[in-house]
């Protein structure tokens, strides 16, 4: 191994590379993953159940009520709510706590309460905050400074009372506050948003008891497994693209590893050859080498690890930036090293490099001496092999067709399936390499070029898993870029139809619970320049565990129009008049629901049977939203305040129109929005949210890159000798550097052109598969053609950089002494 | 004055730190100089002379002082012979003087401590547990007619007819529901005039009042067991803004309800050297009602035996007490060894005999012992 410094270099950073972008996209992931369920978990502290109102707040008394019972539980009133921060852009969780209702329940203020005086001063003094400390450094705060915060519309003071140091990473996200300050700020007099209990089995049935007897049918107990189902998670979307990266990170990995450990091994059979030729066994042999393999691979692990560690804590910051501003502030101040993702990188690398040796090694313990000895007859077997490798390769390609689309099954099987796909595509990638080198061959290329493709069809062994590996990161960009794409273009067009509207208005803020006054509802109403108008109000329903937004709409004409009815009849719009109900897919998805399906509403009288009138496309919710008719909602949901407006001036003047409403608005502090503003806010949204696939994206072709200059260089190197004969041949410096990058450019050529077709394949199982199963939502596929011809120009240009350096190395070196050491 | 220096101890630990539930080891220090200098805001109102006492007006909170309790400590015996002890004190502090903000109904500057005990004799348990609340929203609080004074579900209040006092509170493994009779023992105005002076400093008193002897019925639950019951019960009321001097350590009180119907109250306060404090006081009340100031120099107070707390601390836990005047020679002793209140605010308070030259039952508190405080003022 000594004596081959270069490969073992080579070999050892492959595999460290490999588990590096495993770990690093995994600890990524985790730490993302980790720190946004901690700041839902933070909140929920050591609470088994809730005590809610679906959808609105819970009346004081109800908890004061409660608290004065002797057999009353543990129980802790909580009041939050999102605010903007004045000069940042995050939103960040404002909480009200009963500092004496905590300790059973939360331990965010334990630490602080024992200082002087902090009990009273939190008590009495209105505003009083704290905050973690890592959210303090990020808002440049420390104690005694105010903060200028804004709830729908409204501004509050609240001064810093003391910041807590962290202690967990993203355990310091919130603002906290007593809970009459979070009431006055949040406009929550008289009311609470839950009340968490400690209930064992006794607790509960004696509070359910107590509800039934007591209290109004509206007040419902839940417990916190069925919370965790609806708003603590990550969107799926999200976690969905996490995944996929992750998944992604691994292929990427394994074949850089295989691609290290297969070059290793091919480049030293002439060192095997004299092995054998001095006397060492098959069996000695073939042990050694697997021994060196481990050494190798411990090495090679070990150092990724630590590359990985810090690797990831780069791509922690930026995915956890991506969370923050998709959802809400959060964290992320040290790694979550997590077992899991160590040990998953960790066998990677060990396992993979194992596996990649053992063929290799077997063969060479083998094959008679003589035979190992020559690389003719090596580079022969792989050949041979190549037909066999591909048909394994297309039973793979298949089979994973088969799990992500026939089968059926969860998102699991759909990665799976996906897995399987790429795996087969790599695996018949040599076989495509020799389709098109006899296409080349035959082709009348110029000598010195016609040289270069024979050489990669020589050579293939060993450039074989190289060109693999970039065919598996570019097919992945392919694949994940087509979906983006596809999903980008439906998104548009069906928010383009939806927002069909000249002027929405809506109150200010995007929480749950803004609504309009009604005053604003009767004056709009009333303006000579608004021809029509559709009123929406807006209420979340916890329907079969999703937390479904169930919307009482009046709709105009044009309105109705920007629905995109997927399952429908011609009398649609006539039932949804008379009480049905329009589902959007996802939800008709899930639940099994077509035009004609029947629907179980639960309101706060009992349950409502309505008929679903037609499914509508939907990409606004994975939970679901079901459209019911004002007139309906209203007999249900009687308090419910309009939430938006949509304005049409008709034949009139759009430009008078705005001109009265925004006088309204300025009035009544409102927003008016012209639809091209909504649609405009709601693509930087997509686009955010997908911001991180782009940047996962650069990191694994960066890996493949990296990958194929190391095999390049490793070839080049040597064959040193042979370019020096050629040299010696005649050949010039340049035409020898130009031999060595075209050899390159080559491979950079087809393994895109491999990447396309099994990128498309994988956008499809992407759609088709994964989409529908994780969102229940359906897209029109379509493939960019710009998108191919950046994914071949990458390939070209990861593969001409790769060549820059090699050759230069030879095209400078001086042919005489390398001819001499024969 | 049930004690100036519990006030004080309970206005740190306020200020100090929060509640810890039912758990009861709050690992605070408790310093008197870090946490506030010992002296309760000067906004508040202080105790500088005699009032005149209005009742029912008088029974209800008065925000205007920095603390206030309602102090409940009875002996009770079951049906089946068992004997009891039990103790409710709801405590009101100020945190700040005057009136809060009124950004939301749940604002105030008051806030309710409550301490619940019960002495199980025979098998020589001792239960307690603290809860706190903010007087607001009704989470807790007090009023004067009809009275009540509430903790969330722990309260005192009269009954519609005003003429017992329903005492009821429920946590965890205790409970206890009981209806306190008037007796015909009256209310006992203590110090002067019901102005309990601790200390020459002027305003550095309590108004302070006792029913001495409540004759008492009702139900005590101890994990599922409950146990019908009757007895006697003692309420003292106390409130104040005051501090204690700098030299006094702590104090021994002794609440004593004896078998020929004399009723002893007398508090001993300790100074840091050791010896008893001047403003040291006590009364005597009667069988017909007449009541006699004790004095420091007419009492002699001899520890006889000392329980020794986990931590050390050592709380003598049977005395001798002479009252020469009133031909007094009692041995008083604890029914349990440890009654130790072990919450925010560590103290001894249980269930006491009577033996000697009279008999009787009575319940003993002991105060400023606990290692973590360090009783200055400074």
């Amino acid at each position: 191994m000594l004596r081959h410094r270069w490969q073992g270099l080579l070999a050892v950073s492959g595999i460290a590379l490999g588990v590096a972008v495993v770990l690093a996209v995994d600890l990524a992931n985790s730490g993302a993953r980790a720190a946004f369920e901690l700041s839902a978990q933070q909140l929920q502290g050591k609470a088994t159940h809730r005590l809610v109102v679906p959808g609105v707040s819970l009346p004081d008394e109800v908890y004061v009520n409660l608290v004065r019972q002797p057999a009353a539980p543990p129980m802790a009133p909580v009041v939050n709510g999102w605010v903007e921060i004045e000069g940042t852009s995050g939103r960040y969780q404002l909480v009200g706590f009963d500092l004496f209702a905590e300790p059973p329940f939360r331990s965010q203020l334990s630490g602080v309460a024992n200082r002087a005086g902090f009990t009273a001063d939190w008590l009495t003094q209105p505003g009083a905050l704290v905050l973690g400390a890592t959210t303090a450094r990020a808002l440049g705060v420390v104690e005694g400074d105010s903060l200028n915060i804004v709830y729908r519309g409204k501004q509050a003071k609240l001064s810093v009372l003391h910041i807590e140091p962290s202690q967990s990473s993203a355990a310091d996200d919130l603002l906290l506050v007593d809970i009459a300050t979070a009431k006055s700020v949040l406009a929550m007099q008289g009311q609470l948003s839950y009340v968490d209990l400690i209930l064992d089995a006794a607790g509960e049935q004696w509070l359910t008891q107590h509800l039934t007897q007591h209290l109004t049918s509206a007040v419902q107990l839940q417990s916190v497994a069925d919370q965790a189902q609806g708003v603590t998670r990550l969107s799926a979307a999200f976690e969905l693209n996490l995944t996929a990266m992750s998944l992604l990170a691994l292929l990427v990995g394994m074949f850089l590893i295989f691609n290290a450990m297969t070059f290793s091994m091919v480049q030293r059979r002439n060192l095997f050859g004299r092995l054998r030729a001095i006397g060492v066994t098959p069996r000695e042999l073939f042990k050694l080498v697997l021994l060196e393999a481990l050494i190798v691979a411990v090495i090679g692990t070990a150092i990724g690890l630590l590359l990985g560690v810090w690797l990831g804590q780069g791509l922690t910051r930026l995915v956890a930036a991506t969370v923050s501003e998709l959802y809400y502030n959060v964290s992320v101040t040290a790694l979550q090293l997590d077992w899991k993702s160590l040990t998953t990188a960790a066998v990677l690398g060990i396992v993979a490099t194992l596996l990649a040796t053992m063929v290799p090694a077997w063969h060479a313990a083998r094959t008679p001496p003589l035979t190992t000895l020559s690389r003719a007859a090596l580079e022969q077997s792989a050949r041979r092999g190549v037909p066999l490798w591909a048909l394994f390769g297309l039973l793979l390609l298949l089979a994973g067709l088969l799990l992500a689309l026939v089968v059926p099954g969860g998102v699991i099987l759909s990665f799976a399936g996906l897995f399987l796909l790429v795996l087969g595509a790599a695996m018949m990638t040599p076989l495509m390499i020799r389709a098109v080198h006899r296409l080349l061959t035959r082709a009348a290329l110029p000598g010195i070029w016609r040289m270069g493709v024979r050489d990669l069809d020589r050579h293939l062994s060993r450039l074989g898993i190289a060109v693999a590996a970039l065919m598996v990161a570019l097919s992945a960009s392919v694949g994940v870029g087509v979906m983006v794409e596809s999903m980008r273009g439906s998104v548009n067009n069906w928010l383009s139809d939806l927002l069909s509207a000249d002027l929405y208005v809506a109150a200010e803020g995007f929480d749950e619970g803004a609504h309009l006054p009604a005053v604003v509802v009767t004056e709009v109403a009333g303006l000579g320049t608004v021809a029509t108008l559709s009123r929406y109000r807006d209420r979340i329903l916890p329907l079969a565990d999703r937390r479904v937004e169930l919307i009482g709409a009046s709709l105009a004409t044009e309105s109705r129009n920007g629905y995109a009815l997927l399952s429908s009849s011609s009398s649609t719009w006539q039932e949804f008049d008379a009480g049905s109900v329009l589902v959007s897919e996802p939800l008709a998805y899930h639940l099994g629901l077509k035009s004609g399906s029947r629907l179980e509403l639960p309101t706060p009288h009992g349950p409502l049977q309505v008929r679903v009138a037609a499914v509508f496309r939907d990409y606004a919710s994975e939970h679901g939203r079901i459209i019911l008719d004002e007139a309906v909602y209203l007999q249900h949901w009687p308090e419910q305040p309009v939430k938006t407006l949509a304005l049409f001036a008709g034949n009139g003047d759009i430009e008078s129109m705005r001109r009265e409403v925004s006088e309204l608005a300025a009035r009544h502090s409102v927003v008016m929005t012209p639809a091209a503003a909504i649609l405009e806010e709601s693509m930087a949204v997509f686009d955010r949210t997908f911001r991180v696939t782009d940047v996962l994206r650069v990191v694994s072709l960066i890996v493949a890159f990296i990958g194929v200059l190391s095999a390049l260089m490793a070839l080049q190197l040597e064959r040193g000798k042979e370019y020096a004969v050629l040299r010696a041949l005649g050949l010039t410096r340049g035409q020898i550097a130009g031999l060595i990058s075209g050899e390159s450019l080559l491979m950079g050529f087809l393994a895109a052109c491999v990447a396309m077709p099994t990128g498309i394949l994988m956008a499809w199982v992407l759609i088709e598969s994964v989409q529908r199963r994780a969102f229940g939502w359906t897209m029109p596929f379509s493939v960019d053609g710009a998108l191919l011809l950046q994914t071949l120009l990458v390939g070209l240009l990861a593969a001409g950089l790769a060549a820059i350096y090699p050759a230069w190395h030879s095209a400078q070196r001086d042919p005489a002494p390398q001819l001499r050491e024969d | 004055m049930r004690h100036a220096l519990l006030l004080l101890t309970l206005l740190l630990a306020l200020l100090l730190s929060a509640c810890d539930g039912d758990t009861p080891q709050s690992t605070t220090t408790l310093r008197v100089d870090q946490a506030m200098g010992g002296k309760p805001d000067a906004g508040f109102a202080r105790a500088l002379e005699p009032r005149a006492f209005k009742f029912p007006q008088d029974h209800g909170a008065h925000p205007e002082f920095a603390t206030e309790w309602w102090y409940l400590t009875g002996n009770l015996i079951s049906d089946t012979g068992q004997r009891f002890g039990y103790q409710l004190t709801l405590f009101r502090v100020g945190l700040r003087p005057g009136q809060a903000q009124q950004d939301s109904a749940w604002r105030t500057h008051q806030v309710y401590m409550g301490h619940l005990a019960i002495s199980d004799i025979a098998a020589a348990r001792h239960y307690s547990a603290e809860r706190f609340a903010r007087a607001a929203a009704g989470l807790a609080g007090a009023r004067s007619d009809p009275f009540e004074v509430w903790l969330g579900p722990w309260s005192i209040h009269t009954d519609n007819e005003r003429s017992t006092l329903a005492v009821a509170a429920q946590q965890n493994d205790i409970g206890l529901s009981l209806q306190l009779q008037p007796g015909n023992k009256p209310l006992v105005l203590q110090g002067e005039r019901g102005l309990s002076r601790k200390s020459a400093t002027p305003g550095n008193a309590s108004y302070y009042y006792s029913l001495t002897r409540l004759p008492t019925r009702g139900e005590l639950r101890i994990g599922d067991k409950r146990y019908t019951v009757e007895g006697n019960s003692w309420l003292d009321r106390e409130w104040s803004s005051s501090a204690l001097d700098k030299d006094q350590a702590g104090w021994d009180w002794f609440a004593l309800q004896l078998d020929d119907g004399r009723d002893v109250m007398f508090y001993q306060l300790r100074n840091k050297q050791g010896g008893v404090h001047e403003f040291s006081r006590g009364k005597l009340v009667e069988k017909d009602g007449r009541v006699h100031t004790l004095l420091p120099n007419q009492v002699t107070l001899t520890p006889r035996r000392y329980w020794q707390a986990k931590d050390g601390e050592r709380y003598p836990i049977k005395w001798r007490m002479q009252v020469a005047d009133h031909q007094l020679d009692l041995e008083v002793e604890a029914l349990i060894d440890d009654q130790l209140m072990d919450h925010t605010v560590r103290y001894w308070e249980g269930a006491v005999d009577v033996s000697g030259s009279h008999s009787g039952k009575g319940y003993l508190e002991l105060s400023g012992y606990d290692s973590r405080e360090q009783l200055t003022d400074e």
